[in-house]
């Protein structure tokens, strides 16, 4: 669990490097839920690898296309949506963080832009909603 | 044996040092310069100063009257050619500061701002918000970092400076990582120490401002000069002793006693809040000594109000004071008015250096807080010290630059059996000391409540005389000083220790100084003695270590040259 | 009135004598509300082990030095307050993620490498004689980088960053916010010389956007928002060729 080191950058003294311990994530809430923000990323992957290949067998025709219904495939589905929707949140309010605009000489409040994002994100959903919906008719 | 060596050493890593370390090879690119401190450098003192940096920049200011305030503010202690030389570098320095990148404020054109301070007549007071020593130290060290010729050695201890044949040719510090004793030679050393505000128990001061420069020099026969001349900056928090900068009054703060009433106006009419530091800690004391101060859990205290400036005016030029007030005291100063006292702020004494920052000690310099060059005399004012680790920190540079270019190589020969026999004294009389029951906190607290008590803002033949016996005493107890560590590694022990014996020197020479000025001047105000005395006084007190612990005092003339003595009256 | 009193753990640990840190428990009297962790360690220093060694100067939160770890999280010791922690323990060890030295002062010196290969100064094609005077520079200019100017060098960023745990490496948050300091001063001109050392695989790129830096800094810096604006730029920079230019 630990490692010790000669450091060379000065008078060779020894010191002790403590190693990051396995559970490291697991001592601060933040932490935690950086990880989880990363580890959401997965279960996406898995499931839109699995959509991929629902659209491939859909390209047959309405009978290729039959999507599972199973109670533990919908259980994966809404968890999957969760984290989908759970990093899409982090990533559109880091834009508050990152996008820095000046209108008028005067920056544009972080809170503006990540609102802004939020609406963007809400009027694509909108449109895409519709342009299915519209099509399934 | 090899020894590091260099052309230039500087002893500290301050405003002062590092500025004096860039002008060595800005003045000459194949000097080699060491640098030596026992902090990193952006950990040094110069880092808590606030309220500005003051340099003539204004069309409508003139050296003349910053040279004019800068005297009448010194009780014209302050040594008249050193002034008129200091204001004309003042505004270059500033402007170099501007092109490594100190973040100065700004007025609408884009020009550096100014803002009023005590003692001036005029807005002459560059700042960066209220953390102008920050900036200005960080600016500068990180500046530092492009020249491949300055080699640092960070928290470095000095123990003893090097001399031969009446040269200095280097020092002797301990590697605190290592706890290995390294001789270090120069052809010449610049002492950029800082200040001693820890000799005193309520100071504005770091930890690490313990007068190891002024010792260093006193030790090796250069005189301290003034050194009865202590700065007390009216506005610390009380308990922590923690600076709010002058600059709360120069943006309009008012002072108010326990009545609420601005009682300034009794003492300095004409510049209420804008008076010097001297006369304005002195009122307070009186007003504390005829019951007009509040009674708080750590002392007497005065208010500090600037309410009425605002939230926007105070989170733009004073925001590090909002989180003062937030952080230490539980107080926001846009809805609360600030506690304050006179708190121990600064020496003006320090070794004696000329304009040059040369002591008579040849290929030996000072700069900065632990030199006197004859600028601050009997009163500094408030922004000419950053001002001045720059004038005077660039002009030692540049003059031991000069003087390296013709000065002898240091020959290894002797430097060997004095780096043997200084670590000899520090390992027998510290490292491998056995006896001994004196704790180094107790002596150390002693002497800063004794200090606090005798050499304050007043003083009096009896305190002092009292003062002497006292650190006579705890000169004997630290004889019988207890070593608990005896680890060769970051010893922080051993290096409060030597801090100690450093700083009971200088309280020594504070103490004997203070004791034979009898006169009022400046900062230092005799109770038995309240009125300033030309005829006798006119002079620098220069004090010289002898075998005895009261120092051999000599006296030496004021330079004066525009400005006669006349009553100081604001 | 019983004297209230305080356990304070420190982490002891001195490397001839000692293969691993330990733990090591006082017991101080807690006299004072406006008591902070540095007084108690101050107080053990003065009156009960002098052998204690840690880091400290200015005690106003300006200086950096005395950043260590109290009860898990990395603070400024002259600024976290007894009061906030009574009647429960203090326990105080070294930062995190740096090598410790001895008890609670750790090795600071690979920051001091980065702080250095970031060129923290202003670097112009052509230096402005100081003849000239000052550049022009509005606070509006300013306020683009007063945010990232603030930093104190206290390393509780560095601390908190499990990336820079994990690959010592990595830049790190307050030396990435130091060259965002420089790049987006106006008096600046050295945003692409600096771009080989941020835009290294061990610069940005290698922050995952933990955000903890941001949490921890004791002067509102926002270290994790420099990295992420940087990666942007440095982005624009590689996708739009004319952003090469300066």
């Amino acid at each position: 669990m630990s490692a010790e080191t000669e450091t060379s950058s000065r008078v060779a003294t020894r010191t002790y490097k403590p190693a990051m311990p396995a559970g490291w994530w697991l001592r601060k809430g933040h932490y935690f839920w950086y990880m989880v923000r990363e580890f959401t990323a997965l279960p996406l992957a898995l499931w839109l690898l699995w959509l991929l290949y629902e659209i491939q067998r859909a390209g047959r025709g309405p009978s290729g296309y039959y999507p599972p219904s199973s109670t533990p495939f919908v259980v994966f589905s809404v968890i999957c949506l969760l984290f989908a929707l759970y990093h899409s949140i982090t990533f559109l309010r880091l834009a508050g963080v990152i996008l820095h605009f000046k209108v008028m000489d005067k920056p544009v409040p972080s809170g503006l832009v990540v609102a802004s994002q939020f609406g963007a994100w809400l009027v694509a959903s909108i449109v895409i909603g519709a342009v299915l919906i519209g099509f399934g008719r | 044996m090899d020894f590091e060596s260099y052309d230039v050493l500087v002893v500290g890593g301050g405003l002062a040092g590092i500025r004096a370390a860039i002008a060595v090879v800005e003045t000459n690119p194949s000097l080699k310069v060491g640098m030596v401190s026992k902090v990193y450098p952006m950990r040094s003192h110069t880092v808590s100063a606030e309220g500005g940096a003051a340099a003539v920049l204004r069309p409508e200011d003139s050296y003349e009257t910053h040279a004019y305030d800068t005297i009448k503010g010194s009780d014209y202690l302050a040594d008249q050619d050193v002034v008129e030389a200091f204001v004309r570098e003042a505004p270059i320095e500033v402007i170099q500061m501007e092109h490594w990148g100190c973040p100065w404020s700004r007025d609408p054109d884009g020009k550096i701002s100014v803002r009023p301070f005590g003692g001036m007549t005029t807005w002459r007071t560059c700042f960066a918000a209220d953390k102008t020593g920050f900036h200005m130290l960080h600016t500068v060290f990180q500046t530092s970092l492009k020249y491949p010729q300055i080699h640092r050695h960070d928290e470095a201890f000095v123990t003893k400076l090097l001399v031969e044949d009446g040269r200095c040719v280097g020092v002797v510090a301990i590697d605190m990582r290592s706890g290995r004793f390294d001789a270090i030679t120069a052809k010449a050393v610049i002492l950029a120490t800082g200040g001693m505000g820890r000799v005193y128990a309520f100071t504005t001061n770091g930890n690490i401002c313990t007068g190891d420069g002024m010792a260093l020099a006193y030790r090796a026969g250069v005189g301290l000069k003034d050194m009865e001349m202590v700065q007390f900056h009216p506005t610390g928090l009380p308990f922590t002793g923690i600076l709010i900068t002058e600059a709360v009054r120069g943006e309009g703060g008012y002072l108010t006693n326990k009545d609420g009433e601005r009682f300034l106006k009794r003492y300095v009419p004409n510049k209420m809040e804008l008076g010097p530091r001297d006369i304005i800690s002195r009122a307070m004391i009186t007003e504390f000594e005829a019951g007009r101060g509040f009674e708080g859990p750590h002392g007497k205290y005065m208010h500090l109000d600037v309410r009425h400036l605002g939230e926007a005016v105070i989170d733009r030029k004073l925001p590090f004071m909002r989180e003062l007030g937030r952080e230490f005291v539980g107080i926001d100063i846009v809805h609360d008015p600030i506690p304050v006292r006179p708190v121990m702020h600064y020496m003006m004494g320090g070794v004696d250096a000329n304009i040059s920052g040369a002591t008579p000690v040849s290929g030996l310099y000072a700069a900065g807080e632990c030199a006197n060059v004859g600028l601050n005399g009997g009163n500094r004012l408030g922004s000419n010290s950053l001002s001045e680790c720059l004038v005077f920190g660039a002009a030692t540079g540049r003059a031991a630059a000069d003087y390296v270019s013709s000065a002898k190589a240091v020959s290894a020969n002797p430097i060997e059996g004095m780096l043997k026999d200084e670590t000899k004294r520090i390992e027998m009389d510290y490292l491998e000391k056995k006896s001994g029951e004196e704790r180094i906190g107790a002596i150390r607290e002693d002497m800063q409540l004794s200090m606090d008590a005798g050499a304050g803002v007043f003083r009096t033949r009896e305190g002092l005389e009292n003062l002497t016996k006292q650190l006579g005493k705890l000169r004997d107890r630290f004889g019988r000083i207890k070593i608990e560590d005896s680890s060769r590694t970051f010893n922080t022990e051993l290096m409060s220790v030597l801090e100690l014996d450093y700083m009971l020197e200088v309280a020594e020479v504070i103490t004997y100084s203070a004791l034979a000025r009898e006169e009022s001047r400046g900062a230092h105000a005799r109770r038995d003695f309240p009125e300033r005395d030309d005829e006798k006084f006119l002079k620098h007190t220069i004090a010289f270590r002898t075998d005895e612990i009261s120092p051999r005092l000599e006296y030496r003339d004021v330079r004066i040259t525009n400005f006669k003595p006349q009553a100081r009256a604001y | 009135m019983a004297e209230k009193r305080i356990t304070v753990r420190a982490t002891r640990f001195d490397p001839a004598k000692d293969s691993e840190p330990r733990l090591q428990s006082y017991d101080i009297p807690f006299s004072d509300d406006s008591m902070v962790v540095l007084d108690a360690l101050n107080y053990i220093k003065s009156h009960v082990d002098g052998s204690l060694s840690y880091r400290w100067s200015c005690r106003m939160g300006i200086c950096g030095s005395c950043g260590m770890t109290v009860n898990g999280t990395p603070k400024l010791t002259c600024s976290a307050f007894l009061r906030d922690y009574w009647p429960g323990s203090i326990t105080i060890t070294p930062l995190n993620n740096f090598p410790i030295v001895r008890d609670l002062v750790v090795d600071m010196e690979d920051f001091m490498e980065k702080l250095k290969s970031i060129k923290p100064w202003i670097i112009r094609k052509q230096e402005m004689p100081l003849g000239a005077g000052e550049h022009r520079q509005t606070m509006e200019q300013i306020d683009d980088f007063r945010q990232f100017s603030q930093c104190i060098n206290c390393m509780l960023c560095y601390a908190a960053c499990p990336v820079y745990g994990l690959d010592d490496k990595f830049l790190g948050p307050a030396a990435i916010a130091l060259a965002r300091r420089y790049n987006l001063d106006s008096r600046d001109q050295g945003t692409k010389e600096r771009l080989p050392v941020i835009a290294h695989s061990d610069g940005v790129w290698e922050c995952s956007f933990v955000g903890e830096c941001s949490v921890v800094c004791p002067k509102g810096v926002d270290p994790a928002k420099a990295i992420q604006q940087t990666k942007l730029d440095t982005s624009v920079r590689f996708i739009l060729p004319y952003g090469n230019r300066e």
